[in-house]
């Protein structure tokens, strides 16, 4: 773990622009979940951008500028003191209920990413219902050659299905599946 | 040369599962899909998938050039030359981080970009065997050789900065500071050189001869490549989902076209199209250059970056 850290700070000073640089190749995660309610409610509980207490893994949310573009919002994940996300909305669109997200800051240690953005939309099922879509789009955690295991492709591409998955899941056990 | 035998064993046992051979007499279009790790090749007359080649290593960088096109695969970091009916020519293996391509068919040079290695590097364009580097700044990443095929440029994206060297000597010849991360850049037809800045959602015009700055152009977010047809430049606009067309002759705004999501490599076509990948969607846009109509979006392989002159065109 001592090594690793020691690793990661040579790659800093090796790399003046860090935060910029990234792999070679960035990857793509798309989440869609079925729910039993109209859309319109789906995205009265999800279409707000400072409300993320949808999503089990947010503590908290706190954020300036609502829903106008460039807002922001700062994540705490967990509990009191739990880890931070910060992001900045950059499309909103109410009427086909979706809203367009990036990453500003994150510890690759929380979220294993970079040049992290997101899209987060509520479509009507047919049938009646929802389709809740999240896809996502960044690079693995680690901008240079030969990636420890943690912060490689697959590592980047697990986190973010695994984030994405628990805010769907908690959306079925809240509003229901369809037809169920 | 570094030959991987078994690389081409693979390809050449990937290329009997080719069904179908492009035909010939209409522009076509070699677009790269990193995510599928495969190729489609698209006709751009009858706007449909003509053919699918399995291409693997996360391939994002292409040129079509010399009656060839030119792959490299980002993960394993080969560089191929394919002949147009997907046979598998030449294959080497580099270094670093290769990631843009450019091609000089007339002096038989193959130019590739080091995206950790802050170079090009100078391949021979029958075999791949390396010539020589260029040195540049970090992360070098777009690259394009001057429609008169005197210079090539090359977008260092951390540096934020572009170099031009002259193509013949491969002196470097200037270099002069643009917006921030130039990622995609392309000479217009006139010779002015265009520069999209991923980081300041800009464009930057320099002068060829000497990167004199002549006008910096805002674009919408993120802006990834540009493509010029009908007397006007395309800049995809990757975070925006949208095209940016802009009038060469004055420099100003002509209208905001909506792709699909996360546009990337554009490129012209001969009848004056503009031709658009987009990343996200697993489509290829195509846009009349004059009426700025989309004539089609057609499938195409999974996560479609197209980064580079991709588009073949009948003469």
């Amino acid at each position: 773990m001592k090594r690793r850290t020691l690793m990661l700070a040579g790659a800093v000073m090796l790399l003046p622009g860090l935060a910029l640089a990234h792999g070679p190749t960035r990857q793509k995660v798309t989440v869609t979940t079925e729910v039993a309610a109209e859309p319109a409610d789906v995205w009265a509980a999800i279409g707000d951008f400072q409300d993320m207490s949808w999503h089990p893994a947010v503590h908290a949310s706190t954020g300036e500028n609502g829903n106008a573009i460039d807002a922001t919002r700062r994540l705490v994940l967990g509990g009191e003191g739990g880890p931070t996300i910060d992001e900045e909305l950059y499309k909103y669109d109410a009427d086909k209920m979706t809203y367009s997200y990036r990453i500003t800051e994150v510890d690759v240690a929380v979220l294993p990413v970079t040049n992290y953005s997101a899209h987060l939309t509520v479509k009507p099922r047919d049938g009646g219902g929802s389709i809740v879509e999240w896809r996502g789009a960044f690079y693995r955690g680690y901008p240079n050659n030969d990636p420890p295991a943690e912060l490689n492709d697959e590592a980047a591409i697990a986190a973010v299905t695994g984030v994405y998955q628990a805010g769907m899941d908690a959306l079925v056990e809240r509003f229901g599946a369809p037809g169920s | 040369m570094r030959w991987s035998s078994g690389s081409v064993r693979r390809a050449a046992r990937a290329l009997a599962l080719v069904a179908l051979a492009a035909p010939a007499g209409a522009d076509m279009a070699y677009v790269t899909c990193q995510s599928g790790d495969a190729l489609s090749v698209i006709d751009l007359v009858a706007l449909t998938e003509v053919a699918r080649w399995p291409l693997p290593g996360k391939p994002a960088g292409v040129a079509v050039a010399g009656g060839a096109v030119y792959t490299v695969a980002a993960d394993t970091k080969t560089v191929r030359r394919h002949a147009p009916s997907g046979a598998l020519l030449a294959e080497t293996v580099l270094d670093g981080g290769p990631i843009g391509i450019a091609v000089d068919a007339a002096r038989g040079r193959v130019f590739v970009s080091d995206w950790y290695e802050a170079r090009v590097r100078v391949l021979d364009a029958a075999t791949l065997a390396p010539l020589t580097d260029l040195a540049t700044g970090a992360a070098p990443a777009g690259l394009d050789l001057s429609p008169d095929g005197r210079l090539l440029a090359a977008a260092e994206r951390d540096a934020d900065r572009v170099s031009v060297f002259d193509a013949t000597t491969l002196a470097p010849l200037w270099r002069a500071p643009v917006g921030t991360r130039p990622f995609g850049l392309r000479f217009a037809p006139d010779g002015r050189l265009f520069v999209a800045n991923v980081g300041s959602d800009d464009m930057t015009v320099l002068g060829a001869e000497t990167g004199a700055p002549l006008a910096t152009i805002r674009v919408g977010a993120r802006p990834y490549g540009v493509g010029f047809a009908a007397g006007r430049a395309f800049v995809t606009n990757q975070y925006a989902e949208t095209v940016s067309v802009i009038a060469l002759d004055t420099l100003s705004p002509v209208a905001t076209l909506d792709v699909g999501e996360y546009p990337e490599g554009v490129d012209s076509t001969g009848e004056g199209h503009i031709a658009v990948a987009n990343w996200f969607s697993n489509t290829l846009s195509v846009i009349d250059g004059q009426t700025l109509e989309t004539l089609a979006a057609i499938e195409t392989c999974d996560g479609p970056r197209a980064f580079g002159a991709f588009i073949a065109r009948d003469q």
